[in-house]
């Protein structure tokens, strides 16, 4: 603690100071609303700051117009047969076309199902729990115990990379407009999630507070139970949404370029968190169970200074003692050897996972 | 008081910590029941990875040196200090030899005894009873000592005891000879200055197939029923052998836990002759020692 | 009087058993209580598989652990063993049975030679607890699946971990090399 009552600033909101520091914080910050009130009120021709709080609002607005506006597409509900196969007992179900979901399967057959279901696989392709069905298909559902857990266990560290980027867009004062740029594909066997990202300050060696935080804050996320939720758009209307990252600027045109229909990306949203991506992800976030976030490292590129942010995470239910956790912690604190987003004019799409 | 009530506590809860490091030790918390009325259940055990490790144990081990295999009720049990108590038994062994004797035997010991002439007392008799295992182990001596029987309780690893020898090795027709009590005086007198008995070097402990005669009733026990081998016919009339019929158990021969929860399992007693072995041939040495001593006199 | 019997050498159970001996209230007493589990051992070495309450299927493992053992251990001229198998085994062709099949079958076993299942509860019912015990290397399909963890992810991260620090240790053995 006593380091902490030095000059040094932390970035991030919520990190523990003593009562003192924080009542001096409190007092700058106070003083920083009135100037910045004032200068709003001074003219109309002042540039409004970027915040991560508007833009990520902005994202969110543009989605759930975009989900209403597919939605009502569907004029009239079609019905399919989903034939399940599973526990407790094979099955037929009747579901809507475009609508129903593999998690509204599950929800028709227990609640076992229901809740530890990770993924679902339809015609033996991987496939999200919230992403409707299409036609008449066989249906089973994925789950971290089954004895090759391979696509969950997948599905699950890019999930956690995902809710990552929502936690470093959300954790850093507004003054810090975050810039979240891209991450590796996911590899268990690596030790470590990661996500590089542009903070825009030039050094940061964050505190064992601070990353502390970051964890507690992917444990809120956790405990907020968000879905995530899947949604195929537009190239067009994802660059409206990510007008304000100059990453996913570059990178929607290539994902697009490189999707079955041409033209179209994959978008999740967790809370109002937005984040395009191939998937498939995992069907909520309550799935998480012990995470922490470990280590921030600098990356050097050729366009901006980046860091690359690591942490693990276990799934919820697995029970793992503090010491051999804290073997996975000590692992996780190296330095990632996941593709780095070196040349970020020529950078692959953000997620190299295959489509399984 | 209080240390050493804590001692006991460290001890108790070490002893589960280090049956995982001992090797052929069960791995269950031995001692004493958590709960009243829990059921205690008895986990496997493990046995060392020496394959040969039964084979290694002489024959006559557990018939030798009894006392060295633990009681085997499990509620009882503790493995740390069957270990020490075996180190202590060791220990004493190597002050003062314990000789190879059985129930049947005639033995005489001599203990200290501040009150006695010579701050000792020897007493000789036959041994009817031993009981017990570790260091609590002890043994019976039966004598006739003017017209009166005196039957004396020593317990093997008492420090008051001085020495102990062997008169005349042999064994009887039952493991407890509890009915000399009853049987005429004559059977159990034997003279206090009774000169050690030869005995052939290597030759198997003889059996004494004596039948004693019982005084007539009443006893201290039901004789009748006890299924004896070393009395004669006990003249009894008709309904006490009926009776004792009907008290017959003829089932319990088949009953395979019954027997198996009284004994201490082969694989545990191969371990128990392992961990002792490295002092098994000194112990050897001085039981063939006592069995020379016994014949020298004769020859002299 | 605590003190352990020597007239006989016995190989351990490889089976979990209650300290005492479970008293199974019978009208005839321990000679019926007897009479009662030899059932249950004659049906397990009959059928291989039998479904049954805990506390019965419990303690007639034990006696049929001991018998196979005994069968193993002396073979079919022992006088003993051979009255004690035909005390067990109510019918006479699985005393044949004993000897020439389990006997051979579980000659280089270092487990026990019986499992013990959970069964589910008969519903609506008086709730005691199922069992189902079986010989093992039976020919019926298997009761459980094997359901392996090694994948799963915190197995996949503890096992990597390992690997990393095998490879630092070799490498710190070159450098002092």
């Amino acid at each position: 603690m006593a380091n902490l009552s030095g000059r040094r600033q932390s970035p991030l909101y919520h990190v523990i100071y003593i009562e003192r520091e924080r009542e001096r914080e409190r007092e700058r910050e106070r003083e920083h609303r009135i100037i910045l009130q004032e200068v709003q009120m001074k003219g109309p021709y002042h540039k409004k700051a970027l915040t991560n709080t508007a833009v990520k609002q902005k994202r969110s607005q543009l989605f759930t117009q975009e989900a209403q506006r597919q939605a009502a597409l569907i004029t009239d509900i079609e019905k399919i047969e989903v034939q399940y196969d599973g526990q407790p007992e094979n099955c037929t179900l009747i579901m809507n076309k475009g609508m129903s979901t593999p998690y509204n399967c599950a929800q028709h057959i227990n609640q076992m199902m229901m809740e530890r279901s990770v993924l679902a696989e339809v015609d033996g392709q991987v496939w999200d729990m919230h992403r409707p069905l299409e036609d008449n298909c066989t249906l089973r559902f994925l789950h971290f115990r089954q004895s090759d857990p391979y696509y969950a266990n997948k599905a699950f560290w890019r999930s956690a990379s995902v809710m990552l980027g929502a936690v470093l867009e959300s954790s850093f004062k507004d003054n810090l407009y975050v810039e979240l740029c891209s991450y590796p594909s996911p590899n268990v066997r690596s030790g470590s999630f990661v996500y590089d990202v542009d903070l825009k300050i030039p050094e940061w060696e964050p505190s064992k507070e601070e990353l502390r935080t970051l964890s507690g804050e992917m444990v809120k996320l956790s405990l907020a139970a968000h879905r995530f939720e899947r949604l195929e758009v537009d190239a067009s209307v994802a660059l409206k949404m990510f007008a304000d990252n100059r990453f996913k600027t570059q990178q929607i045109p290539q994902m697009a370029a490189q999707s079955t229909s041409g033209n179209t990306v994959v978008v999740y949203r967790i809370g109002d968190f937005v984040e395009v991506s191939r998937g498939p992800m995992m069907a909520g976030t309550s799935h998480l169970g012990k995470v922490s976030i470990v280590a921030v490292h600098p990356i050097e590129t050729n366009e901006a200074q980046l860091f690359r942010v690591q942490g693990v995470a276990l799934p919820r239910g697995f029970l793992l003692n503090h010491f051999a956790y804290g073997v996975l912690e000590k692992r996780a604190q190296q330095m990632n050897s996941g593709r780095l987003p070196l040349n970020i004019s020529s950078t692959e799409p953000q997620t190299q996972a295959s489509t399984l | 008081m209080v240390m050493a009530v804590v001692a006991a506590a460290a001890l108790r809860s070490s002893s589960t910590r280090l049956s995982r490091l001992l090797p052929g030790v069960c791995g269950e918390a031995w001692g004493h029941q958590a709960r009243r009325g829990a059921v205690l259940r008895v986990l496997p055990f493990i046995p060392t990875q020496d394959p040969d490790v039964i084979k290694k144990m002489p024959e006559d081990f557990r018939a030798v040196y009894p006392e060295f295999l633990p009681g085997p009720k499990p509620e009882y049990r503790n493995r740390l200090r069957e270990k020490l108590e075996r180190q202590d038994m060791l220990a004493r062994r190597s002050v003062m030899p314990i000789p190879e004797f059985y129930v049947g035997s005639i033995m005489a010991v001599t203990v200290a005894d501040p009150n006695a002439s010579g701050k000792n007392n020897r007493f000789v008799g036959i041994c009817i009873q031993r009981g017990d295992a570790g260091l609590r182990a002890w043994f019976i001596l039966r004598n006739v000592v003017d017209h009166q029987g005196v039957e004396i309780k020593y317990e093997m690893y008492s420090p008051l005891l001085q020495s102990i020898e062997v008169l005349r090795l042999e064994k009887r027709l039952d493991d407890e000879l509890l009915y000399l009590r009853d049987a005429l005086p004559i059977y159990s007198t034997f003279p206090l200055d009774m000169e050690p008995e030869v005995m052939q070097e290597g030759a198997p402990v003889p059996v004494n197939p004596i039948k004693v005669q019982l005084k007539p009733r009443p006893w201290h026990e039901r004789w009748e029923r006890k299924n004896l081998q070393g009395v004669m016919d006990l003249g009894l009339p008709e309904r006490f052998y009926k009776k004792a019929k009907l008290h017959e158990k003829p089932w319990e021969k088949y009953d395979l836990m019954k027997e198996y929860r009284a004994t201490i399992p082969e694989e545990e007693q191969a371990d128990i002759f392992r961990e002792i072995s490295p002092h098994y041939p000194l112990m050897e040495s001085t039981r063939r020692r006592g069995k020379r001593k016994r014949v020298l006199p004769s020859i002299s | 009087m605590n003190q352990a019997e020597i007239r006989k050498l016995i190989p351990a159970v490889r089976v979990a058993i209650n300290a005492k001996h479970r008293k199974f209230s019978n009208p005839k007493g321990p000679e019926g209580r007897l009479t009662m589990l030899r059932k249950t051992v004659t049906e397990l070495v009959k059928l291989e598989r039998v479904e049954l309450n805990y506390q019965r299927g419990d303690e007639a493992r034990g006696y049929a652990e001991r018998l196979i053992a005994m069968a193993i251990k002396h073979g079919d001229r022992h006088i003993p063993t051979m009255e004690m198998a035909n005390y067990w085994l109510t019918e006479k062709q699985l005393v044949h049975k004993l000897f020439k099949v389990l006997a051979v079958r579980y000659k280089d076993h270092t487990e026990s030679y019986t499992k013990l299942h959970k069964a589910p509860n008969i519903y609506p019912g008086f709730y005691r607890e199922r069992v189902v015990l079986e010989l093992k290397g039976n020919p019926f399909p298997p009761l459980e699946k094997k359901n392996s963890s090694h994948n799963w992810i915190h197995n996949i991260l503890l096992e990597e971990a390992h690997q990393d620090y095998i490879r630092k240790k070799l490498k710190e053995g070159e450098r002092s090399n």
